[in-house]
């Protein structure tokens, strides 16, 4: 089987995946301990009013009829109104309020891991056994151990004090690079992301960046939170990209090369990076998947409007067709991802396929 | 302004997790507004023609006595409040619901634990009057200066419509109050009611046709003139529009208003039915089904807001210039002294001043709320001075920096700091509010003397200092003491008076009691206590519960959701449960209400009667007028 054809297959084998993810969520929504009906209109509801809300949403309709509309409604990306969060809104268009500082967050917590995470890795792995080796590897673990939760806090608590004499290592976080003391900005919120703008070139609107200080104004703001939701997996990178370097360093080839004479340059560059490469990208597509998940707790202390904090009131508050359609939509990322990873693999790696 | 925290359910599971943090249940406010179904007639009238109130039918009353029970004495004392509306009648009044008070503290159906309190901070750049004990969200900020700032930045919490008719939480009232206005109001939630929109009022007789005079100077924020038509449209959206969630609060006696108005057999009021009318430009005349002492308290409620006629085509006859989606959240045009600039849901509301407003215009340019939910976000936000009112999260709190004294309205007024990360000194107040959270008991399912003991061991000083490091007032009587019938001096009386040892856990009283009771631990009893989740209930729960263990009364706890709590208070399957309620506006009977015996009755509920899950039964034969 030819490597297309075996992405081909992938590709197909997520329509399955997509029906039994909407037929979990279905039967969560419809079979989970929290009445529509109440979560909707509150104990004070007379009967009569229940009655009618029921008939309005469909609950009284043959169960697989409900099925097949819930089903297409998804599909189609009708997926209704809130019912409490903010009710009456369409949920689509509050997840695509939301989505933009998510995909920000999300950008700069895989970006940082990767320019940090894997040259730290790949330099551990060069020189093995030295001190520089030891220090990324146990700064690496560490950072890992650390949660979340206890960076976030840790961290807003460590920056606001360097706000008035506490500065840490002679930085005030305030005022380094866009000052936010003088501008009245919080170190926590939600980045405003306005500082493109759109040219026509050859008839096609071209986003280009339009204010340069709002953009390193938004970039302050996200890197704190960015960097802790990046925590994880950037001692992961770390540790693999280790791992993979050594292995990579000690094949057959690599003696081969160096015994014909190429300058170690061209070896590390050409040869170790890219095969090291391989088993370095399922952990960070995988890391999209972490990143959705954490970013709750991350948007939640830093007070981000994002994606993960709907997410998170919509589960708390028994917002039950936002949080399937949600769900839904993470879904629908982490299966985009899981292909797109499949068509790196088929690029890097030309042995790819399920025959072999 | 709709009561603090409260809300339909929905509204409510929104702000438990909030409350959660700072040791309160939202929750409970709702135990409270849940019972005021638009279509149950309000038990004033049953409560007037008390004889026919009590025909036999909810009779099985579980007591043997045949002296006057306190329930009898509680029934008695209610009915008289009621048959004696008018004004003059004021004392006889006062000494009923104190009866009641005491009816209920002797027989321990009701263990008030604590009346919330808040606190407020502000930098000393800000100079912002002193709120009240009705809360902060009735403060209208025209008249707070900002030094070397034009705008007054402050945080809240998420919501999601300006509707007043939809508002039933206090972060959308906060916005609400700067936008809209109502013929009375309470200014800066302090509990004495004031003309707003209104120039003079007139009630008949016999109190049940009121007429209001309307200001002849107030324009909506787009440039038309306010007249009583804008006020009648508005009052019709109350009870005709679906996104109405307080009819009650229009319909009902005495827990609202009582307009008169005809509804058809669905129990939906017809359209236009409602007994106002338009006299002339200036002029208004409501007619109330039965007279009602508290009509300018209740009209100053949120829903009470005027917006121009035809606004919103949410009630027959009407198309609306906006659609009601937009009303929610993107426009508004009131007569408040703010005009709304932006809504961003979830992010930041911010109002800006209003120029032409009739009264005091603002100094700021603009007010603008940043939404926060997290403690530690809104704390770091508090600290970079960019919110100018703030609060302490308890994490940060600390009680020693605290230097205030009592004013006249029993306030804590004066200064907090520097404590922790906070540098400098800040204002400060502390206001007890106008709410109760307590223990019930469903007594025909419990002994009273095992209530009893359960009031002797329960130390409401330690459980707030446990739960609340300190943050609430210990509760002794269901009304709170900022609206005592007979003010501080009666409150304190009624205190000393206590009789289950007040500010301290009394083992001894509880021994003797359930001895003379025969309850001992060779023979005890059992009973639950089901509390929703609320971690302040589930702590008192557990110190009640170590305490009274070994002296005959076994304590068991169990929690449920806030629902299930209270589907199964209204079919009387509680024994000793937790709720709270939250006044809307600070009027005793509006509270009182619920502990009427009769209105406990839970084989009726819901439907015709709302009170607490008491099933506090009187003595039919001995009818107490």
């Amino acid at each position: 089987m030819s490597r297309w054809e075996y992405f081909i297959k992938r590709l197909l084998l997520t329509v399955p995946v997509l029906f039994s993810v909407l037929t979990f969520l279905f039967i969560m929504l419809r079979t989970g301990p929290i009445d529509p009906v109440a979560a909707r209109l509150g104990p004070q509801a007379g009967a009569a009013d229940r009655q009618q809300l029921r008939e309005r949403l469909g609950l009284n309709d043959p169960l697989w009829e409900q099925y097949v509309d819930f089903i297409t409604d998804f599909i189609t990306f009708n997926f209704g109104q809130s019912w409490v969060v903010q009710a009456e809104r369409d949920i689509l268009d509050i997840a695509v309020g939301a989505a933009p500082a998510t995909l920000w967050l999300g950008f700069w917590a895989i970006l940082l891991p990767l320019f940090i995470g894997i040259p730290l890795g790949f330099y551990a792995g060069l020189n093995p056994n030295t001190f520089g080796d030891y220090a990324a590897s146990l700064g690496g673990i560490i950072w890992q151990a650390l949660p979340n939760f206890w960076l976030c806090v840790i961290a807003l608590a460590v920056l606001r004090r360097t706000r008035e004499g506490g500065e840490l290592l002679g930085i005030n976080w305030y005022t380094l690079g866009p000052d936010f003391a003088a501008r009245d900005i919080s170190i926590t919120g939600t980045p405003a992301l306005e500082w493109f703008s759109t040219t026509d070139v050859l008839m096609l609107p071209m986003p280009y960046v339009s204010d340069w200080t709002a953009l390193a104004i938004d970039i302050k703001l996200i890197l704190p939170p960015a960097l802790i939701l990046g925590s994880a997996s950037m001692a992961a990178e770390l540790r693999i990209g280790r791992t993979a370097m050594l292995e990579t360093v000690n094949s057959k080839f690599v003696e081969t090369a160096k015994a014909k004479g190429l300058p170690s340059r061209v070896i590390v560059w050409k040869h170790i990076f890219r095969n090291a490469m391989i088993p370095l990208l399922p952990v960070i597509t995988s890391e999209a998947f972490l990143l959705i998940g954490g970013s709750v707790i991350v948007e939640q202390i830093f007070n981000i409007n994002g994606l993960g904090r709907i997410f998170f009131q919509s589960l708390t508050q028994g917002d039950l067709p936002m949080a399937g359609a949600l769900l839904f939509l993470f879904t629908l990322i982490i299966l985009g991802l899981n292909i797109l990873q499949d068509f790196l693999y088929t690029v890097i790696d030309p042995r790819v396929g399920y025959d072999q | 302004m709709p009561d603090p925290k409260s809300g339909e359910a929905v509204e409510s599971t929104k702000r438990r997790r909030l409350l959660g943090l700072l040791g309160g249940g939202a929750a409970v406010s709702l135990a409270g507004c849940s019972d005021q179904e638009p279509s149950d007639g309000g038990d004033g009238s049953d409560g007037s023609d008390g004889s026919d109130g009590m025909d036999g039918d909810d009779g099985e009353d579980g007591e043997d006595e045949p002296q006057r029970t306190n329930a009898d004495k509680a029934q008695a004392a209610w009915e008289r409040a009621v048959a004696n509306p008018l004004p003059e009648d004021e004392e006889l009044r006062k000494e009923a619901y104190i009866e009641m008070e005491e009816a209920v503290r002797d027989d321990a159906a009701v263990i008030p634990l604590f009346h919330s309190f808040t606190e407020r901070f502000w930098y000393d750049y800000v100079d912002v009057p002193v709120s009240g004990a009705l809360g902060a969200h009735w403060q209208q900020y025209n008249t707070t200066t900002v030094e070397g700032q034009s705008e007054l930045n402050l945080v809240n919490d998420t919501f999601d419509e300006l509707d007043p008719i939809m508002s039933t939480d206090t972060a959308s009232s906060r916005v609400i109050t700067q936008l809209y206005e109502n013929l009375t109001a309470f200014p800066n939630g302090v509990p004495v009611i004031e003309n707003q929109l209104m120039s003079e009022y007139e009630v008949s007789e016999d109190g049940t046709t009121w007429t209001f005079t309307l200001r002849d100077d107030v324009q909506f924020h787009d440039g038309s003139q306010m007249t009583a038509q804008d006020v009648k449209y508005s009052w019709r959206r109350t009870v005709e529009s679906e996104n109405s969630e307080r009819a009650s609060f229009t319909l009902n006696q005495p827990v609202g208003l009582g307009i008169d108005a005809e509804t058809d057999d669905d129990g939906n009021v017809v359209a236009d039915s409602l007994a106002i009318e338009v006299i002339d430009d200036r002029t208004i005349e409501i007619q109330l089904v039965g007279p009602n002492p508290d009509v300018l308290d209740v009209i100053a409620y949120s829903s009470f807001s005027v917006i121009p006629q035809g606004y919103v085509g949410d009630i027959e006859g009407y198309d609306g210039e906006v659609t009601h989606q937009e009303f929610s959240t993107e426009v508004a045009n009131g007569t408040g002294p703010f005009e709304l600039d932006a809504f961003n849901v979830d992010e930041d509301v911010t109002v800006v001043r209003n120029d032409d407003y009739y009264g005091e215009v603002a100094s700021v340019d603009a007010v603008n709320w940043e939404i926060i939910e997290d403690s530690q976000a809104a704390w770091t936000y508090a600290l970079e001075q960019n919110a100018d009112i703030f609060s302490v999260p308890t994490f940060a709190y600390e009680a020693d920096a605290i230097d205030a004294e009592a004013d006249d309205r029993g306030r804590q007024v004066g200064t907090y700091g520097p404590a922790g990360e906070l540098n400098e000194e800040v204002n400060y107040v502390g206001v007890s509010e106008i709410s109760t959270y307590y223990f019930a008991f469903n007594v025909s399912n419990t002994q009273r003397a095992a209530r009893q003991a359960i009031a002797y061991v329960m130390n409401k000083d330690q459980i707030v200092q446990e739960v609340f490091a300190g943050r609430g007032t210990p509760a002794y009587s269901f009304l709170p003491p900022a609206i005592w019938p007979t003010g501080n001096d009666g409150y304190n009386q009624f205190l000393d008076a206590y009789p289950y040892s007040l500010g301290e856990s009394d083992i001894e009283g509880a021994r003797s009691v359930l001895d003379e009771a025969g309850i001992t631990t060779d023979d005890p009893v059992d009973m639950t206590l089901t509390t929703y989740e609320s971690q302040v209930f589930q702590t008192a729960g557990e110190l009640v519960r170590d305490l009274i263990s070994g002296t005959g009364v076994n304590l068991s706890l169990e929690s449920s959701q806030f629902s299930t709590l209270q589907s199964r208070g209204e079919d009387g399957d509680l024994e000793m449960y937790s709720l709270g309620w939250i006044w809307s506006w600070p009027a005793v009977p509006y509270g009182m209400f619920q502990l009427e015996p009769l209105n406990t009755d839970t084989s009726s509920m819901p439907g015709e009667t709302n009170g607490f899950y008491l099933d506090w039964q009187t003595r039919l034969e001995e009818e107490a007028e």
